[in-house]
């Protein structure tokens, strides 16, 4: 047997790492996706007051500190037993929106986009953000520049520091929103309408309008059949902030829909001899191992599951695109609603929708007469004990999970971050891709490893809060074994 | 003539966070000079770049791990090597030096002269507030050793014109 690393590697001894076995006959064997654990994130929480949790959970990544942070403030009210006042809510929603924006955006054009934009066989070097703004233009690239800048003032504006928020309190917000701050909002949101329209067009001229790209997308290489996970409000449609978990089935039928805090009787999570990572999986379906299906409980939470989770989106520009990408990736219909989208590499094309959704929302809050209501908290009274919260991260459903004593002092802590519920879902994709593209030892040419590694980038796996941590580049590593383990050839390169 | 002193890491995870624990020291110690701006940054890449923005000179101040290093030792680094330091990439957006490539193709105004210092870190994957034995004890030497290079920096003739102590 030999075997294949692609090392994800950060400079440090510890890394993750995908390795791919091939049998004798120089075909895929099986693939094994790997990265490195931290230790004691329980241990430093537990014995700690639960009112610190909001600005200790948004340093364990910074990455997406305002999802941390907002899952943990949700927690918490549940923890004090305090509803917020509704304008509480809004000026959540609205600075998570400014959020969303900055994350899909920079995701598109730095990481998944040049992909697609520079083409999957361009050389490493050119196929990053320099490569885009290089090809698309000059223009694009102050855009992007710009759209990080206005959103991560809002961002500031509203929750008080650029990078980890503070403002989120138990019961409500600690600080409201002007009449100026909130015209200044409306503009963005407004320039971040314009913006994400202009960034589908771009998608639609290079991805959509190129039949080599479309066949990519559509290619069985990246087709999974999982169920979705998503969170939805009242009416189904699609919602950041709040509501209840909803999972579809691989054919589109709802299967479950649940309040946050029952996760724990939906989820479980499946532990593997040969990782560190956990795998979340239904519990009602059950661990079939790494397999697709109905019969599987895997499932996913990404800007596609949440599109196929969802019955429409609640943004009338939004609405549109989904409407056209569910028309034109040829989705039926079943029980009224578009069955599921499982062309992996779809979700670039999700997030961008929800991209403009956010824009959208953003808008919208901005425009509530209600945003700027001085009456942003309600002073929690007691202590309930337990609290999970929940919100749609960039990269999936995101829980926080505290259980305290009677002086709200922390006793056990449970996170389940957008990344890990997807770790059975990447190791397929890795593995399908591997074994669609890899046949009697062809495999090293930097195309072909880059069509593995799209197969997981479409994911953004985010290691620093999932297992961890390691920021920084991604470079690869391939080494390719013989049968006793010995490397035959190793290719690296710094990403 | 300004200086931004930019501390990066995690703040809770142990000897990650040495960076910002250095930056925080500096913080206090420079009040008396406008002409420096000191923050803390968790996050590489495009954030970098973008903390960079506006200002002429940089120190960034990182936790490392290199192969065989000894915890503690302190490395001074150009931005060519800053690759090489935990929290300057972005796994998320772009690498240091894409970053910077795209803002200066984008005319941003980046420090002209940029000095990372780099202290080896012993561990980087256990949560928590404190630094290990080596690393605290490295905490002191950079802090002077920043401090001895402003004090130059400011005596040159092309550097010291704004320095308004």
């Amino acid at each position: 047997m030999k075997r294949i690393t692609i090392n994800p590697i950060t400079r440090l001894e510890g890394h993750g790492k995908i390795d791919i076995f091939l049998d004798e006959h120089g075909n895929v064997a099986n693939t094994y996706f790997q990265v490195p654990e931290l230790r004691g994130f329980e241990q430093f929480c537990v014995g700690r007051p639960a009112e610190d949790m909001p600005v200790i959970t948004n340093r364990i990544c910074g990455v997406c500190p305002e999802a941390h942070h907002l899952a943990s403030v949700k927690a918490l009210d549940q923890l004090f037993g305090v509803e917020p006042p509704p304008a509480a809510k809004k000026i959540r929603e609205l600075f998570y929106m400014a959020f969303f924006v900055t994350d899909h955006t920079t995701h598109f054009y730095a990481l998944g986009g040049p992909d697609f934009i520079l083409g999957p066989d361009a050389p490493p070097a050119e196929r990053n953000i320099l490569g885009v703004v290089k090809k698309v233009g000059l223009e694009v690239g102050k855009q992007v520049i710009d759209c990080r800048a206005r959103n991560h003032h809002v961002i500031e504006m509203l929750g008080g520091r650029s990078i980890h928020p503070v403002a989120g309190v138990p019961g409500g917000w600690s600080k409201p929103v002007s009449a100026a701050e909130r015209a200044e909002i409306e503009t963005i949101a407004s320039q971040n309408v314009e913006f994400a329209l202009f960034t589908l067009k771009v998608f639609d001229q290079i991805v959509l309008g190129n039949p080599v790209y479309l066949d990519l997308v559509l290619s069985d290489v990246y087709h999974h059949r999982t169920y979705s996970m998503g969170t939805v409000d009242e009416q189904n449609r699609l919602n950041f902030y709040d509501g209840k978990i909803r999972v579809v089935d691989p054919d589109g039928r709802e299967f479950l829909k649940y309040e946050a805090a029952d996760y724990a009787r939906h989820i479980a999570e499946r532990v593997e001899p040969w990782t560190y990572l956990k795998f979340p999986y239904l519990r009602e379906i059950g661990w079939k191992g790494f397999v697709d299906g109905k019969e599987s409980g895997v499932y996913t939470a990404t800007p596609l599951s949440r599109l196929n989770a969802a019955d429409r989106l609640a943004t009338p520009l939004a609405q549109e695109q989904f409407e056209r990408f569910y028309q034109t990736l040829g989705a039926k219909t079943v029980m009224g609603r578009y069955q599921p989208v499982h062309h992996r590499l779809a979700t670039h094309w999700a997030r961008l929708i929800e991209l403009l959704y956010a824009a959208e929302r953003m808008q919208e809050l901005a425009r509530d007469p209600e945003i700027t209501c001085p009456e942003i908290r309600k002073i929690p009274q007691s202590v309930a004990g337990v609290g999970v919260g929940c919100v749609e991260a960039p990269r999936g459903t995101l829980t926080h999970h505290y259980v305290s004593d009677d002086r709200a002092i922390l006793t056990r802590v449970n996170l389940v971050v957008g990344t890990t519920n997807n770790h059975a879902a990447i190791s397929m994709s890795i593995r399908k891709a591997a074994e669609k593209l890899i046949h009697g030892f062809k495999v090293v040419e930097e195309g072909l490893l880059n069509r593995v590694e799209m197969a997981f980038r479409l994911y953004d796996p985010c290691f620093s809060c999932a297992t961890h941590a390691l920021p920084g580049a991604m470079p690869l590593m391939v080494n390719i074994r013989s049968h006793g383990g010995e490397t035959l050839k190793s290719l690296r390169r710094d990403g | 003539m300004s200086t931004i002193i930019i501390g990066m890491g995690n703040p809770v995870l142990s000897d990650d966070s040495v960076g910002i624990k250095v930056a925080q020291v500096l913080g206090h110690a420079l009040q008396a000079r406008p002409d420096v701006e000191t923050r803390e940054l968790w996050a590489g890449g495009l954030r970098l770049m973008e903390a960079l923005k506006g200002h002429e000179r940089a120190i960034i101040i990182d936790a490392i791990t290199t192969d065989g290093g000894k915890p503690g030792s302190v490395y001074t680094l150009k931005p060519s090597d800053l690759r090489q330091s935990r929290n300057t990439c972005s796994a998320h957006d772009a690498g240091f030096q894409e970053a910077m490539e795209l803002g200066a193709m984008l005319g941003l105004n980046l420090p002209s002269h940029i000095t990372l210092w780099a202290i080896e870190a012993d561990d980087v994957e256990t949560f928590g507030e404190n630094l290990t034995r080596d690393v605290e004890r490295a905490v002191p030497t950079v802090v002077a050793g920043v401090m001895r290079q402003l004090a130059l920096e400011q005596q040159l003739p092309a550097a010291g014109g704004g320095g308004s102590i």
